[in-house]
């Protein structure tokens, strides 16, 4: 395998998982090798496009911080700078990679360096306007950079907003096709600026006219300005600039833009329409009568992107612009396009959806709902019914329109039009009786369901389709579970309505009346799924139900056969049957079937049940026969979940068997500070009389035993987090998972905790690290739990971040080592370190200001603990990290005369730039330097 | 207005989906987390996608006949924008996903919506959908051509490894700014623009340079659904399109092409233009087929001024009521036992030139077993079997008898080892005749383009080639003694 290749691959791997791809490798570490590698002068460039393409897909998992995309963002820029002039297209990209990350990764908005630069850099790039000085060649590159501006203009509304004289000046320069886009970016700040404007308080015509003629720096105090503001409509109020504006440079502005919108592809000229429609939606002073003189051209395009603006342009001006023939036009041609044989499916549904949601010049509900516009009639909808030639969708969405047209229509036409779509609801029934594809059997219930949904109160449709239902069940029996599920939804949607509980009596009645000689196992199976939700009825009488399940019994040879699933299916309907208000009047039928199956029955596990049952029956009333079977309630006790999940196969045993996930973070760790609180290691010799040669020696010797020192210790409390779900308050058997990041520490076993109440005191987690390296670290946690009502859960929790400094520890020394001896070990090693392999150990400097009395605090909060020894007059100190599994970090201060020196020794160079970082953050408050 | 993702995911069937191409545009998502605050719903990974999708699309175990989150009838999918449940079933959802179905292959891309995402605001208040649709309209024309079916494999290969570089140009960070161009075409002698005061726009890369060609071409398609039954209405209508090839020099060259219609010829509906003409008459888009025919309507002459783009396009459609139907025809069947007697008579109307590329009748045969032995008559043309043995086809060549009338008359036996083809709609004695045809330099509508009408305002005369053409498209005519479905709304009158 090539290299190429494997990059080939390790991309594709990461865009379609970045979480999997990044379990076995860290983000730092990926981006730092794809920075690599786009720095290689040999790799070509179509390689690194693909490179690059991570950073483009993903720039917050490769950069999650701002500092880590400041980082990369700079990098990126010194990589386009090297990149040869003729690799236009690695250009073009590593820009587009730069304005992501910048935006992504918040650099924009906080106004780092990077971005000031890499702004001034676009900014620069777009002035050659028709490439005077660039060439042909370069052009792509300006397309680019316009393109880059405007997404952070987009991103960061108003940051172009005092440039607005320099863009117009550009847009009017540039011939090329690029024209477009330099129109796009000016209409977008030019939008963001007047928007800015309608923000402020006194604005008068002076400060339009500066605003349009402005041509100074980057507006980067801008933030707040949301970044959008549509959708408009005549009810919600924005906020405009006064009606008292000279607005005549703006609106030759807007004029000449419109004029020249015909360069544009019609994707971009619904872009700048859209502008345009909301400057002078907050412009009064401008007539909406600017747009008239294209409206001609809107009405007639084939375009939706267009149609759509010009519907937002009707919604926004209403009746300032359209006149009631305008809106009565705009209509038929709605419903002219919605089923127009040459556009697409998605367009014409999309025009639909548009019909129902119509801005009307005077509407008389204001509610976003789907309502029909007064002008809509069942006349003027002919050409949309459905029919059964529609592909699904169509089918449907001409259905809703429909139903709601004939639900507002005088029923003059003596209901011609609502008998019609009766007859498409039997026709699509005929086309699932005549054995229909799946998706027409979907199609026909979903029909049906809307169907309902408007029509239910209408008897001679509702009974009929009923009856063509039962019939068409007793032909196909495999239609239960959409049967059972038309009438569950039906029943949620429609509280009042009764037409589930007919359904559901009159398949009961269908299945009761079958002849027994035509059953078969497999529709005995769909009977008793539908008998079952029947059994769920408190208004169905059930005799005949138990009647027949009783004669199913006793004439066939299904107790022979052993099958469980029946069995159990045929326990779960006498399971709702128990439950069943009228239980008092069919005793005597269900203890018999019971009996029955208790003794007939070859499979042990459904006697067993149904002699259960039998008991539950026989001894307990019906109300406590009900709170034991019924199904837990969701957040109650998980004793009856249990319960009625071991009796029935129903939905409790699945949600009680699946883990569930959790929306948000519920739990956390915070830790637990206790200053000094790393106990030392103490070696498991007790010290006797050592020669002081030796002391080194012996203190080396403690790290031959295994696992000496080793490990690191930290506490935390287990709390939750804000998020006050009830469903969290208690929480039992919590198992914690640690995954690790980096591949410095070992591995960390799973800890328990047996409970967590919300009013109760925290628990306590000893979290016990063992590194490799002593590099900071943070790992991932997640965590399962089981909550009161049985359910279990899977949590991820906030990554646990181990600092630097939470990994020293004090010098592990023999018990009972006096200060002598440690500060005798301290020379020792210092000497050793500071004479030592260049290779492995290191020495350094680092110097800070300080007043005195600021230093001892510095001391003693920090080095409290790691103390070695301190001089008689107080103005040097020996400080010993011991940093597991067998580094030390020395540290020598003295106090001198302008600064505090801090000479450091280390047996691991490469643990400089921590102890460099360590130092720099406790000592910031003081002045320092560092050499 | 812009998209956050955009997927192109392939599904053969019997198997799971596989995603061909994705692309992010985390900038986008960066916008759609501040709009959205508490309620933004994070983009899965790619790797969960395809499943996710073809539950949404009910494409998901299709050997098993009921799956709860694939059938629930209250879910809708009647709208172009489906949610996609990323949070299992009670989660959280992400909408609005738009998608296009061609084939084997789902294109889809989610919107910015650009409104506070509580309440959920209307589809049409949220302006990046239409923009998401003509995108994926777009990719579809460039991904699959003008045809309905999938290219060859290794083509849709090499089209989808071309888009990045497609995407670089039409939609670089989210917002789109063009649509890809059409498989296939490519303009020909192209040279970059000229530069100097007149603005290039931004659809036409540059100019043309050679012979000055300007082609304009008519077709116009012929639906109907005739019955031959007193209680259904017969129904035929008309749909034409003008597609243009404008080989002329210049940065905007003015075209005019005029349309114009018979006296007393029906008015054009629905016209909808292409955006590269400059201005339009009102009286031209007066006439729709949602109205009312009144005699009053304007009937043209239609100009249609334009400056053309460099590719060949689609400068008008309309549509049509025209009086009578091409080929009116009338199909009768009689069941014995085993056997179908069959009897068609089809009559061409004498407005209509008797002169065709090609017209075929097919009887197709459903829910039976396949054809054992013909016994059919035919006046005119010639009768074959297809392969399959489920279908008769009726080749009626180039021309018509004098009389304009040809019939088929004669029984069919079913009496083939095998069972032909199923079809839920054409049981008993539900059966339809499909007519083919196509009538080169004719439109039912009457409508032409005058080669002498075309007028182009340039420095070289142009060589100026017009056609017209009639073609059927969904012609079917129905046996009168079986239940035909209705197919049209005007029955209802």
């Amino acid at each position: 395998m090539t290299p190429g290749n494997s990059w080939d691959e390790r991309i594709s791997a990461f865009l379609f998982s970045p979480s999997q791809f990044l379990s076995c490798t860290t983000s730092e570490s990926f981006l730092s090798e794809l920075l690599d590698e786009l720095r290689d002068e040999k790799a070509n460039d179509h390689k690194k496009v693909l490179l690059l393409s991570a950073l483009l897909e993903h720039p917050t998992v490769l950069c999650p911080t701002t500092s880590a995309g400041e980082g990369t963002a700079q990098e990126l820029i010194s990589i386009l700078t090297f990149t040869p002039q003729k690799s236009i297209s690695l250009k073009c990209h590593i820009m587009m990679a730069v304005t992501n990350v910048l935006i992504c990764t918040s650099c924009l908005a906080s106004q780092t360096k990077v971005a000031e630069d890499y702004l001034e850099f676009l900014f620069k790039t777009i002035q050659d306007t028709n490439d005077n000085t660039g060439g042909l060649s370069l052009q792509p590159l300006r397309a680019t950079a316009c393109d880059c501006l405007r997404e952070m203009e987009s991103c960061n509304p108003g940051l172009l907003s005092q440039k607005l004289e320099t863009l117009y000046y550009l847009k009017q320069q540039e011939t090329t096709i690029l024209h477009q886009s330099y129109c796009t970016l000016y209409t977008q700040s030019l939008k963001n600026a007047i928007r800015l404007l309608t923000q402020e308080k006194d604005v008068d015509t002076s400060k339009l006219r500066s605003v349009l003629g402005g041509n100074e720096g980057f507006a980067w105090k801008t933030t707040g300005l949301p970044l959008s503001m549509l959708p408009f409509n005549m009810m919600t109020q924005v906020p405009q600039l006064s009606t008292m504006l000279d607005c005549k440079e703006l609106k030759s502005i807007l004029s000449l833009l419109l004029e020249e919108s015909y360069l544009m592809t019609p994707i971009s000229q619904a872009l700048l329409l859209r502008g345009l429609i909301e400057i002078v939606a907050v412009v009064p002073a401008i007539s909406p009568s600017i747009f008239k003189s294209q409206l001609l051209r809107l009405f007639g395009t084939a375009e939706v992107e267009l149609m759509h603006a010009t519907l937002l342009m009707k919604g926004t001006f209403t009746d300032s612009l359209f006149t009631a023939e305008d809106e009565h036009f705009l209509l038929k041609r709605l419903v002219g396009m919605a089923q127009h044989p040459l556009l697409r499916v998605p367009e014409k549904l999309f025009y639909m959806d548009c019909i129902l949601h119509f801005p009307e010049n005077r509407p008389i509900s204001s509610s976003g709902e789907e309502c029909l516009p007064v002008l809509v009639t069942p006349r003027l909808t002919l050409s949309l019914i459905p029919t059964v030639f529609n592909d699904s969708a169509t089918m449907l969405c001409r259905l809703n329109l429909l139903c709601l047209v004939h639900l507002e229509a005088d029923e003059e036409e003596e209901g011609k039009g609502l008998a019609y779509l009766f007859d498409h609801l039997m026709a699509l029934l005929k086309i699932v009786d005549n054995q229909g594809s799946r998706e027409m059997v979907v199609t026909s219930f979903r029909a049906v369901f809307i169907f309902l949904i408007h029509f239910n109160y209408m008897e001679k449709f509702s009974e009929k389709l009923v009856s063509s239902l039962c019939d068409l069940y007793s032909r196909h029996c495999r239609l239960a579970p959409h049967l059972i599920n038309l009438a569950d939804r039906i029943q949620e949607c429609l509280e009042d309505s009764l037409w589930s509980v007919q359904l559901l009596k009159a398949l009961q009645k269908c299945i009761v009346e079958m002849p027994p000689l035509q059953l078969t196992l497999q529709d005995l199976r769909w009977h008793l799924k539908i008998l079952g939700r029947v059994a769920q009825e408190s208004q169905i009488v059930q005799r005949n139900t138990i009647c027949l399940l009783l004669n199913v019994l006793i004439n066939s040879n299904l107790c022979e056969r052993k099958n469980w699933q029946v069995g159990n299916a045929i326990l779960a309907v006498c399971r709702n049957l128990l439950q069943h208000p009228t239980l008092s009047q069919m005793f005597i039928e269900l203890a018999d079937l019971l009996q029955h199956m208790t003794k007939h029955y070859e499979d042990t596990d459904i006697q067993d049940h149904a002699r259960f049952y039998y008991t539950l029956l026989t001894n307990l009333s019906w109300e406590k026969l009900a709170g034991v079977l019924a199904k837990g309630p969701e957040g109650g006790q998980a004793k009856i979940r249990s319960l009625s999940a071991i009796v029935a196969e129903n939905d409790g045993v699945t949600s009680c068997l699946t883990v569930h996930q959790t929306d948000g973070c519920v739990l956390q760790l915070m830790k637990i500070h206790e200053p000094g609180s790393q106990r030392a290691t103490t070696g498991a010799d007790t010290l006797e009389t050592v020669d002081k040669q030796d002391l080194f020696e012996v203190y080396r010797e403690q790290f031959k035993t295994p696992g000496f020192a080793s490990e690191i210790t930290l506490t935390y409390n287990l709390t939750h987090t804000k998020v006050t779900d009830p469903r969290f308050d208690k929480m039992f058997t919590i198992c914690l998972h640690f995954d690790l990041n980096d591949s410095h520490y070992a591995e960390v076993s799973d800890i328990y905790v047996p409970c967590l109440f919300r009013d109760r005191k925290a628990p306590q987690v000893i979290l016990k690290l063992k590194p490799y390296q002593p590099y900071p670290t943070s790992l991932r946690l997640s965590a399962i739990f089981t909550t009161e009502d049985g359910l279990s859960w899977h949590t991820q929790l906030p990554d646990v971040k181990v600092s630097f400094p939470e990994i020293f520890l004090p010098i592990p020394s023999p018990l009972g080592a006096s200060h002598e001896f440690k500060e005798e070990v301290f020379d020792l090693m210092w000497n050793a370190t500071s004479s030592g392999d260049p290779d492995s150990s290191a020495t350094s400097l680092f110097c800070f200001k300080t007043e005195s009395d600021k230093l001892a605090d510095l001391i003693k909060i920090h080095f409290e603990g790691y103390q070695i020894a301190e001089s008689q007059d107080q103005n040097a100190w020996k400080v010993l990290f011991f940093l597991p599994p067998r580094f030390h970090v020395l540290l020598k201060l003295r106090q001198a005369e302008d600064a505090v020196q801090v000479s450091i020794a280390m047996d691991n160079w490469e643990l400089l730039p921590h102890v460099n970082a360590y130092l720099q953050n406790i000592t910031a408050y003081c002045n320092m330097t560092t050499t | 207005m812009s998209i956050r993702a955009l997927w192109v995911v392939s599904h053969d069937k019997g198997e799971s989906g596989k995603l061909r191409f994705s692309r992010r545009y985390p900038t986008v998502e960066f916008r759609a987390k501040s709009l959205a605050g508490a309620q933004y719903v994070a983009v899965p990974e790619d790797r969960l996608i395809p499943q996710l999708l073809l539950t949404e699309l009910g494409l998901i175990d299709p050997e098993k006949p009921y799956v709860a989150v694939r059938d629930d009838c209250a879910r809708q999918q009647r709208c172009p924008a489906v949610e996609l449940h990323v949070g299992g079933p009670s989660g959280r959802t992400l909408w609005p996903l738009l998608t296009i179905h061609q084939g084997g292959l789902i294109l889809a891309c989610l919107p910015l919506v650009e409104a506070p995402p509580d309440p959920r605001p209307p589809l049409p208040g949220i302006a990046s959908v239409s923009q998401g649709l003509a995108l994926l309209s777009g990719l579809q024309g460039f991904l699959c051509g003008t045809g309905s079916k999938l290219p060859e494999p290794d083509v849709l290969a090499s089209r989808l490894a071309a888009l990045p570089s497609v995407l670089l140009q039409v939609c670089p960070l989210g917002t789109p700014l063009d649509v890809p161009p059409q498989a296939g075409a490519l303009p020909a002698t192209v040279a970059p623009g000229p530069g100097g005061a007149q603005k290039q726009p931004a659809w036409k890369a540059g100019v043309h340079r050679g012979r000055a060609v300007v082609s304009v071409a008519l077709t116009e398609m012929v639906r109907s659904m005739q019955y031959g039954n007193r209680n259904k209405q017969d129904m035929w209508d008309v749909h034409g399109m003008v597609m243009c090839k404008c080989e002329v020099e210049g940065v905007l060259p003015n075209v005019t092409v005029t349309l114009t219609l018979p006296p007393n010829g029906s008015p054009l509906q629905d016209i909808l233009v292409h955006p590269c003409v400059t201005s339009l008459d009102s009286s031209i888009l007066t006439a729709s087929s949602v109205d009312e025919n009144d005699g009053s309507a304007f009937s043209g002459p239609y100009k249609f001024p334009f400056s053309p783009p460099l590719e060949p396009f689609r400068l008008c459609s309309y549509t049509s009521q025209v009086p009578v139907p091409p080929i009116l025809g009338s199909y009768q069947l009689k069941a014995e036992e085993n056997l179908l007697k069959l009897s068609v008579v089809l009559k061409l109307h004498e407005s209509v030139r008797n002169s065709f590329e090609y017209c075929e009748a097919q009887l197709p045969f459903f829910n039976r077993h396949q054809i054992g032995s013909v016994d059919v008559k035919v006046s005119s043309g010639q009768l074959e079997v297809s392969k399959e043995k489920n279908l008769l086809v009726w080749v009626l060549g180039q021309k018509f008898p004098k009389s304009r009338e040809v019939t088929l008359e004669g029984s069919v036996n079913f009496s083939g080892h095998l069972f032909g083809p199923t079809d839920p709609l054409c049981t008993d004695l539900t059966a339809y005749v499909k007519l083919f045809f196509r009538v080169p330099d004719l439109t039912l509508s009457g409508c032409c383009v005058d080669q002498h009408s075309v007028q182009v305002y340039s420095s070289a005369k142009p060589r100026i080639v017009t056609t017209r053409e009639l073609v059927s498209s969904e012609y079917y005519i129905w046996n009168s003694t079986g239940d035909a479905p209705v197919s049209s709304g005007l029955m209802i009158l």
